[in-house]
């Protein structure tokens, strides 16, 4: 069992998917053994949280068993608070999405004030992009949210991103035990991966790949191929996911 | 099938302490990889001094690229395949010393790694250049629509696995330009070597083709 606990369903503006459909995506997870993706829809990323939300919906129900949701939360919109209450019960929707650089509005900010509240009301899972160097998403305001949110789960996407960040995701997640480091990105290399779970433990840490945004194989092989335990791959690949999973149930 | 990466570097790097420091940790992250051979750029010929090609022992599984540095105050080398780096080394790529540099490399049937920055200076290169082979490397995985602008109308461009990490745009190029356009390569240990070779056992591509993006495709640029 494989849980992919950052992906996308949808297309994206700034580069080309030529095959951005959910069939795709599924038979590549397939392929490589990936039994549940936890997915937000890009439609909901970009410019239309609404519309996306609903198709990520659609989807989940498309493919039974085999996606889980995050329902994108958008800090401009004003009945977003509303409308995500009501996406959080539904079937499938295990948490919020939420994207401090798209949204330019810094994860730490008002507009997201709510998001957390409903997320710790509901005992769901937050999922942001963590980006270090960003004026919205550094592992800075992480560090802040989670100790004013301490029973929210939150995931930071990317684990900082940029390897100069790194160490400074490591920190937030050594200080402050709700928040797991999430592994994908164009600039995460193996040997990066095995220094954070050094650093930080394995049980910190989980596995994803940004699918189909990214290419899901390179994702899964850098946790699959990197030079640490078994054990450690196993955590990544499904313990850590699992153990957030079961305690919301 | 044998894998040989076309993109590595060998060495130390300012950014990390990384296994392949030196020759023999290169190899024994091949080796942990099932990599057989790669094709080797030493770091100190890509960081510090790109006109004196740095002491690397002899091993047949590490291929030397050497760099090339156009003009009176660079280098030339003697080699199935080498490397250009523009930016790096602070050169015009199509200016009259680049140019008189890359027709000489395809004189001599010599193949050029490049990294995709300038998109338009590639352009002319190869519309100037037809008959220089050019492979692309580090194109990242925001690049499709520039490399297919490319790859249309150089048949003589190829294009590297390292960064070409959207989903399916290994299979998309292979489709659209055959696979004898693609070749297996990491760029480590600046970038993943792990996430490249899982992709290359997983493609969606009929096994031939996978042999010739694994390493035909490079052993023919080798000779």
């Amino acid at each position: 069992m494989i849980i992919d606990a950052h992906g996308h369903l949808g297309s994206w503006f700034a580069f080309a998917i030529p095959d951005s459909s959910t069939e795709s995506l599924v038979r590549v997870m397939d392929s490589c053994g990936v039994t549940t993706m936890c997915v937000s829809h890009l439609l909901a990323i970009g410019p239309d949280a609404r519309a996306g939300n609903a198709l990520l919906l659609k989807e989940i129900e498309r493919f039974p068993g085999r996606f889980l949701g995050y329902a994108v939360y958008d800090p401009h919109d004003p009945e977003a608070a509303e409308r995500t209450a009501d996406l959080l019960a539904m079937p499938g929707v295990i948490g919020l999405k939420l994207h401090p650089d798209t949204h330019e509005h810094p994860l730490d900010g008002p507009g997201y004030q709510r998001a957390f509240e409903l997320a710790a009301e509901h005992d769901c899972i937050v999922l942001a992009h963590g980006m270090f160097g960003s004026p919205w998403c550094g592992p800075d305001r992480f560090a802040t949210v989670a100790a004013r949110h301490p029973s929210v789960e939150l995931l930071m996407g990317h684990a900082g991103l940029f390897p100069a960040g790194f160490p400074a995701a490591a920190e937030v997640a050594v200080q402050h035990p709700n928040v797991t480091l999430e592994l994908c990105g164009s600039r995460m290399t193996a040997r990066h991966l095995a220094w954070l779970v050094e650093t930080v433990g394995a049980d910190r840490m989980a596995f994803g790949s940004d699918a189909l945004f990214l290419d899901l194989r390179v994702g899964l092989g850098r946790v699959q191929l990197a030079p640490i335990s078994a054990a450690d791959r196993d955590q990544l690949l499904f313990g850590t996911m699992t153990r957030l999973l079961e305690a919301r149930r | 099938m044998r894998v040989i990466d076309v993109n590595r570097i060998v060495g130390p790097v300012p950014t990390g302490d990384v296994p392949s420091n030196d020759a023999p940790g290169l190899l024994g992250e091949l080796d942990r990889l099932a990599i057989d051979a790669a094709c080797v750029v030493h770091s100190h010929d890509l960081y510090y001094n790109p006109t004196a090609a740095a002491a690397l022992p002899a091993d047949p599984r590490l291929i030397r690229v050497p760099v090339v540095v156009p003009g009176p105050l660079g280098s030339t080398a003697s080699a199935k395949l080498v490397r250009m780096c523009p930016t790096e080394h602070r050169f015009p790529l199509t200016g009259p010393h680049g140019l008189a540099a890359a027709r000489e490399l395809s004189e001599c049937g010599t193949s050029v790694l490049l990294t995709l920055e300038n998109l338009g200076e590639i352009h002319r290169l190869a519309t100037e250049v037809p008959a220089l082979r050019i492979v692309l490397i580090n194109t990242g995985y925001r690049s499709l629509r520039e490399l297919a602008d490319l790859m249309d109308v150089h048949p003589e461009v190829r294009v590297d696995t390292s960064t070409l990490c959207g989903h399916l745009h290994v299979e998309w190029i292979a489709e659209r330009y055959g696979a004898h356009r693609v070749l297996f390569g990491t760029g480590a240990p600046v970038t993943d070597d792990a996430g490249p070779r899982f992709q290359l056992d997983h493609l969606e591509l009929p096994a031939a083709d996978v042999e010739l993006i694994a390493g035909g495709n490079v052993l023919e640029l080798l000779g």
